[in-house]
């Protein structure tokens, strides 16, 4: 991968919470980078550590977890531990949330909201700052921009508040943006307008994204490339098509299989995967899959698998295509298990 | 109420003889909300559905937030109370029950909610739970146990579960305990309210077919109530479609998903990111959302956000009578069926 080029460069990025038992570790040795302009989501189920990993790009652990390992790089250089992260958060690296009711500030009209970001961060006058606010505010789909930043974020509707956040993130033309979730407390026919609004705004201004979701459907229609996570770790990464239509490792089937889809074959039963995720951080050996695992034998249980590029083994395309599997490409891991 | 939807409501002619097990003719649930200190405005949040459910089968409904779909599931059990309409259980009128009548009646009509944490008392063994349907049921207590001990198989939980508490639990084995709970009054009808929701996605299948299942054993009929349109296509044999307290399209699964009628349908059905359609051209999104239910636009409540609204549609809200492909939908632009056809 070239890294001039890239906008966002994780590496081995480890997030601990103190734990009883176990290793407490809920983000585990993730690697990622995500080019200018690409888009990348990042699929996982709940725990599996796919939120974790964006805050800690934001800096926004919670206590009393802490990275206890790993890099962060932006355009190549980290983003010191003596840099206010006011100096960023915002302007290079912005974010919205699954509910902007919760990163919205309550008591505080939308327009102050908007306008506060242009003055502070790239320093409009007041007046500037809010021709910019209204012109922002019409380009994300907004009715009537004047009268809306009179309002409240508790009046308007979630798609409404989900577009003012989308507003205020790319108001300073961020290099990333990372949406957590940005589509999921909102309406199938709402989802597919803030969807497409993401897409518009963040071509326009040529800003990577890193999308969040448990939904594969929506990864998959939005991104480039995919990661998928699993109890803190990325189990498989590649280019969106590779991954949805010939998923290497266990869990990426064995998830996509389990969906209903709108088109084709009706089955009677659901492939399902036995027992639930892990909460919590992963156990302190093994493939953390192992127990649901159709695949799983001995080795499974005592070393964690490698993410492995699989482009030698089979006839990907891409040289791209990772999974952490010890099944992959052994020819006589079926008959031997 | 002279409303056409309920002279012929049903998509495919039941089989004469059995009467279907839910009969919901003209619903209405209307709401009085306060606003300020001396007004009062009408919510309809259920305005005239027509719908029924035959033994062993499920109804899948949908519709978007507001569309009145979770005021019906809580009529159906009777958390609300109708305003206007009949809800015939077996053939027999049920909407004006109480009392004792009423206690007989919720035993005859489950309901499994979206998260079990809530609706699970938290101070509560799972096997006390579970018992407290058995006793309703009048289960003498020297069978409780055995009888507990079946459900949770039933729902593939191990028995070492009993005497935990909720709260130690992961939502899918919550949910399970639901599904034990609702089966522990032996009802006929499981009304699932958005009940795989709040799932992740690898214990969601394990939970759909854990409900087929059921079904099959128990010949129990569902009305399954979900926003995800990709899990009604597997659950449920006829599907119904809400929009502002009204049903705009309502016929068999198969019908619905090849052939939608309504426009809303198909824009609904084309706004769902399916992998199955990856790389496909994406359909420019439907404009606007929702209305809110307290002032829906007059006329056909879709005609705001419909591409093919003419006149009419803004003054006159359109019937739910059989189209050209068989369903039946409310829509003054789609071509009703001839007339021989009815």
């Amino acid at each position: 991968m070239d890294l001039v080029a890239d906008v966002i460069t994780v590496e081995h990025l480890t997030v601990a919470f103190p734990a009883k038992e176990g290793t407490g570790e809920v983000v585990r040795d993730v690697s990622l980078a995500i080019g200018a302009g690409e888009r990348v989501g990042l699929v996982g189920e709940s725990g599996s550590g796919k939120s974790l990993t964006a805050r800690a790009i934001m800096r926004l652990i919670p206590q009393p977890g802490r990275v206890t390992n790993g890099t962060v790089l932006f355009d190549g250089a980290e983003l010191g531990a003596n840099s206010a992260p006011t100096k960023w958060r915002g302007t290079k690296i912005a974010m919205i949330t699954q509910d902007p009711l919760s990163s919205l500030n309550p008591l505080v009209k939308i327009g102050t909201q908007i306008t506060e970001m242009l003055r502070y961060h790239r320093r409009l006058s007041r007046t500037e700052a809010r021709g910019k606010a209204e012109e922002l505010l019409r380009s994300v789909g907004i009715p009537d921009p004047r009268r809306t930043m009179t309002r409240y974020p508790a009046v308007l509707s979630g798609g409404m508040r989900q577009r003012v956040a989308l507003a205020i993130a790319i108001s300073c033309e961020p290099r990333l943006l990372i949406a957590d979730e940005p589509t999921t407390a909102l309406d199938v026919t709402v989802q597919a307008q803030v969807l497409t609004l993401l897409e518009r705004m963040t071509a326009e201004h040529g800003s990577a994204v890193l999308l969040i979701s448990h939904d594969l459907g929506v990864v998959g229609n939005f991104c480039d490339r995919l990661l998928v996570m699993y109890a803190g770790r990325i189990v498989e990464s590649g280019p969106t098509a590779t991954v949805i239509g010939a998923p290497a490792h266990p869990y990426t089937r064995a998830l996509l299989s389990s969906i209903p889809s709108l088109r084709g074959e009706l089955p009677d039963r659901l492939a399902s995967i036995p027992g639930s995720p892990p909460h919590g951080g992963g156990k302190a050996s093994g493939c953390a899959f192992a127990p649901r695992c159709p695949l799983a034998r001995e080795v499974c249980r005592q070393t964690d698998p490698a993410l492995l590029k699989i482009s030698d083994l089979r006839t990907v395309p891409a040289d791209s295509h990772q999974a952490a599997c010890h099944a992959l490409g052994d020819e006589n891991w079926n008959q031997a298990a | 109420m002279t409303d056409p939807a309920h002279v012929q409501s049903r998509p495919d002619e039941q089989t004469a003889a059995a009467p279907p097990v839910v009969d919901v003719r003209d619903l209405r649930v209307h709401f009085k909300v306060h606003r300020g200190l001396f007004g009062s405005q009408l919510v309809k949040a259920v305005d005239g559905v027509s719908f029924s459910i035959a033994a062993g089968e499920t109804l899948g409904l949908a519709g978007e937030s507001g569309s009145g779909k979770s005021t019906v599931a809580r009529t159906l059990v009777r958390i609300n109370r109708p305003t206007d309409g009949s809800v015939l259980l077996s053939g027999a009128e049920t909407a004006r029950l109480s009392g004792q009548e009423l206690r007989a009646y919720r035993r005859r009509m489950q309901m499994v909610y979206q998260d079990p944490y809530d609706s699970l008392d938290p101070k509560m063994t799972i096997k006390d739970a579970i018992g407290e349907g058995l006793t309703v049921r009048g289960v003498p207590r020297a069978r409780r146990k055995s009888e507990v001990e079946e459900l949770l198989a039933r729902v593939n939980l191990p028995v070492a579960l009993a005497g935990r508490y909720p709260g130690q639990l992961s939502g899918g084995q919550r949910q399970r305990v639901s599904i034990a709970r609702a089966l522990a009054v032996s009802p006929e009808v499981i009304v699932c309210d958005e009940a795989v929701a709040a799932l992740d996605v690898s214990i969601r299948a394990q939970v759909l077919n854990l409900l087929k299942d059921i079904q099959a054993d128990a010949g129990v009929s569902y009305l399954f109530i979900s926003h995800d349109l990709s899990t009604l296509r597997f659950m449920a044999d006829r599907i119904a479609i809400m929009y502002v307290g009204r049903l705009v399209e309502y016929g068999t699964s198969e019908q619905v998903f090849a052939a939608p009628a309504h426009p809303y349908t198909q824009a609904l059905i084309a706004a769902v990111p399916d992998i199955a359609a990856l790389g496909g051209p994406r359909p420019a999104p439907l404009p606007g959302e929702p209305p809110n239910p307290a002032s829906p636009p007059p006329g056909c409540a879709f005609h705001p956000r419909c591409p093919l609204a003419v006149e009419l549609c803004r003054t006159v809200a359109p019937p739910l009578v059989r189209k050209a492909n068989g369903q039946l939908a409310a829509c003054h632009v789609v071509p009703d069926a001839p007339e021989v056809a009815r």
